[in-house]
């Protein structure tokens, strides 16, 4: 059954959210959390893993879109993230460019997950 | 027996090929997708250079936004997951044709404002059609476009970051399928590998 039209969510630094953001993806109103966060300095490491937890269980997000130095933060939440729907995409920001043998996807794409194998 | 196992290694073989030809279409995508993005980082840049610091950043994000573009994400056989990218652009035209009405409305309404002494409670009902019309165009459009956030004369780079952008969500929508589509081809190849490994001792029974 195709999913109605889901949202796009994104966690990352300031111009990686504002530039997203005009491309259209941002969703703000007063019922309903926002679908992106700006991380600063200052964001703690439990409100990019509440939020990003938050976005895994929202049924309203198809992909999820994570500056990949973020992504390191809360590597084991990623990792824990099994399922097809949301997608979750780890992109590059301006100080840390992609790399790709930190990328959940790939390293499972890999079978670095050896307890996999062996199930 | 033998022609089984030989059908199995082909399997085996062309979902490895499978295998390896996603992931070089997954590593151009990407490759894409990171020029994309820097290149839109780096108008924003010039667009802040322009504009000024303050002028371009958290500080500018509208109170209330509404989403352009949606994601239609499916469920396909052996769990995986594809995304296709919607864009609402063809909305703008809606309000495009109301306006060629809505102008002479608005104008009727303007020119009768002069005599509203003698028309009264007709002009009152008939300035609500065009007001709520009025209201529901000009707070769509301007709700609309992120770019109008930063001002109504942004500068080029600006659009050109925009751009990129609207590109950058195409190709995530794309990554995030062939991603998916990865990770179910190695589920399958491992499958295939465990069974390998247990037929042969059943044969050899």
């Amino acid at each position: 059954m195709p999913g109605r039209g889901k949202l796009i969510a994104v966690i990352g630094d300031e111009d990686t959210c504002t530039g997203f953001l005009l491309g259209g993806i941002g969703e703000l109103n007063k019922n309903r959390k926002p679908n992106f966060l700006v991380v600063e300095k200052d964001t703690s490491i439990t409100e990019i893993e509440e939020t990003f937890k938050s976005f895994l269980a929202r049924s309203d997000i198809g992909i999820i879109l994570i500056n990949q130095f973020i992504a390191e933060m809360i590597r084991h939440a990623i990792d824990a993230h099994m399922q097809s729907i949301p997608a979750v995409l780890e992109i590059p920001s301006k100080e840390h460019p992609y790399d790709a043998s930190k990328d959940s996807i790939l390293r499972r794409a890999k079978g670095m997950f050896s307890a996999e194998d062996f199930r | 027996m033998t022609e089984m196992r030989v059908d199995q290694h082909n399997r085996l073989d062309a979902q490895l090929l499978l295998f390896m030809d996603q992931l070089e279409a997954l590593e151009e995508k990407r490759h894409k997708l990171n020029s994309l993005i820097e290149e839109g980082w780096f108008s924003i840049a010039k667009a802040r250079y322009s504009m000024g610091n303050k002028q371009v950043s958290v500080l500018q994000y509208a109170s209330e936004m509404e989403p352009l573009v949606h994601v239609e994400a499916s469920l396909l056989e052996g769990g995986t997951a594809e995304f296709k990218c919607e864009r609402r652009e063809n909305k703008t035209e809606e309000p495009k044709n109301n306006t060629v009405e809505d102008i002479g409305a608005k104008e009727t309404g303007l020119r009768r404002r002069i005599n509203t002494k003698q028309k009264g409670v007709k002009e009152e009902e008939q300035e609500t059609d065009p007001q709520v019309k009025t209201k529901a165009e000009s707070s769509t459009p301007e709700h609309r476009d992120p770019l109008k956030w930063f001002g109504i004369l942004v500068p080029q780079n600006l659009k050109q970051a925009q751009s990129a952008f609207k590109e950058v969500i195409t190709l995530s929508a794309e990554i995030a399928s062939l991603q998916s589509a990865i990770l179910a081809t190695r589920k399958e190849m491992q499958m295939k590998e465990k069974q390998e490994k247990t037929q042969p001792e059943i044969k050899e029974e």
